[in-house]
């Protein structure tokens, strides 16, 4: 994408919308001109850097998954017992 | 999809493996978060999913993960409140009509990616009020879009991110006052 004056985005508008970038959550068009910002700001790249980090290192630190696909397991179990009682 | 009225179970069941089964997941990881205990979330999910067996006749068939969301978070408020342990208050058998469930299993040790690193984030993040948490929670291990979060939590849409954004601030805060810089290692 062919950034101009009009489409750069400034340092303040990137910060109020990089968690929403991060999280995939703006469109396609925002999310190019962030990271076209992101590229050419040290600061802002920092930023999103850091964030990132925080955004990993959250979500590996979690419990692992297979906890949570045995409790679904569990789960799926259960409906299937839910709906065999309901025709009895 | 607007579908007709269903009635026998065999219709109940085949709706139900239609709009529910396929999002047992999201609602084991939405009751967890809420929760904050393994054990605690499945009889949640459990809970919610025999509030939606009997609710699947009135439900049109659009946004099911919505629906549901809405339903494990309503049944843990209720939960909350009412104080009682658990499943069946209508009176029903659980051992009789659905068997018995099996063990909760403890949790397995966290994968180490950076200890240290690992350590201050979660330190800030068990640091955090509830209402910041919890949509840091949903959003960043479980996956969740932020329309399911604010479904979930059953606040707006801007609410989540503004508390997505301040929950965030903090633990950088935090990993500023450890002198972390992306790309170095921390003293």
């Amino acid at each position: 994408m062919v950034l101009t004056r009009r489409t750069r985005l400034r340092c303040h508008q990137v910060a109020r919308s990089l968690q929403a970038y991060l999280d995939g959550e703006v469109v396609p068009r925002r999310a190019d001109q962030i990271a076209a910002h992101l590229e050419e700001c040290r600061q802002c790249g920092l930023d999103a850097e850091t964030y990132r980090i925080i955004k990993a290192t959250i979500a590996t630190s979690s419990a692992p998954d297979t906890d949570a696909r045995e409790a679904v397991v569990r789960l799926r179990g259960f409906v299937e017992r839910l709906a065999s009682a309901d025709n009895d | 999809m607007t579908e007709a009225r269903r009635s026998s179970p065999d219709e109940r069941a085949a709706a139900f493996d239609s709009y529910v089964v396929p999002h047992l997941e999201v609602m084991y990881r939405v009751a967890l978060s809420l929760t904050r205990e393994p054990p605690d979330a499945e009889d949640l999910v459990q809970d919610a999913v025999l509030r939606a067996y009997r609710a699947i006749d009135r439900f049109d068939g659009r946004y099911p993960r919505a629906w549901l969301l809405t339903i494990v978070r309503n049944t843990h408020y209720n939960r909350m409140r009412r104080r009682t342990p658990f499943l069946f208050r209508d009176g029903e058998s659980a051992e009789a009509a659905l068997g018995s469930l099996g063990d909760h299993e403890p949790s397995a040790e966290s994968v180490v990616v950076d200890p240290q690193l690992e350590a201050v984030v979660a330190e800030a993040l068990n640091a955090l009020p509830e209402k910041f948490r919890a949509p840091v929670d949903l959003v960043d291990i479980h996956g969740l879009t932020y329309q399911e979060t604010a479904d979930a939590l059953g606040i707006p849409i801007g609410t989540v991110m503004s508390r997505l954004h301040r929950a965030r601030r903090r633990i950088r805060t935090q990993l500023d006052t450890v002198g972390f810089v992306p790309g170095k290692e921390m003293a």
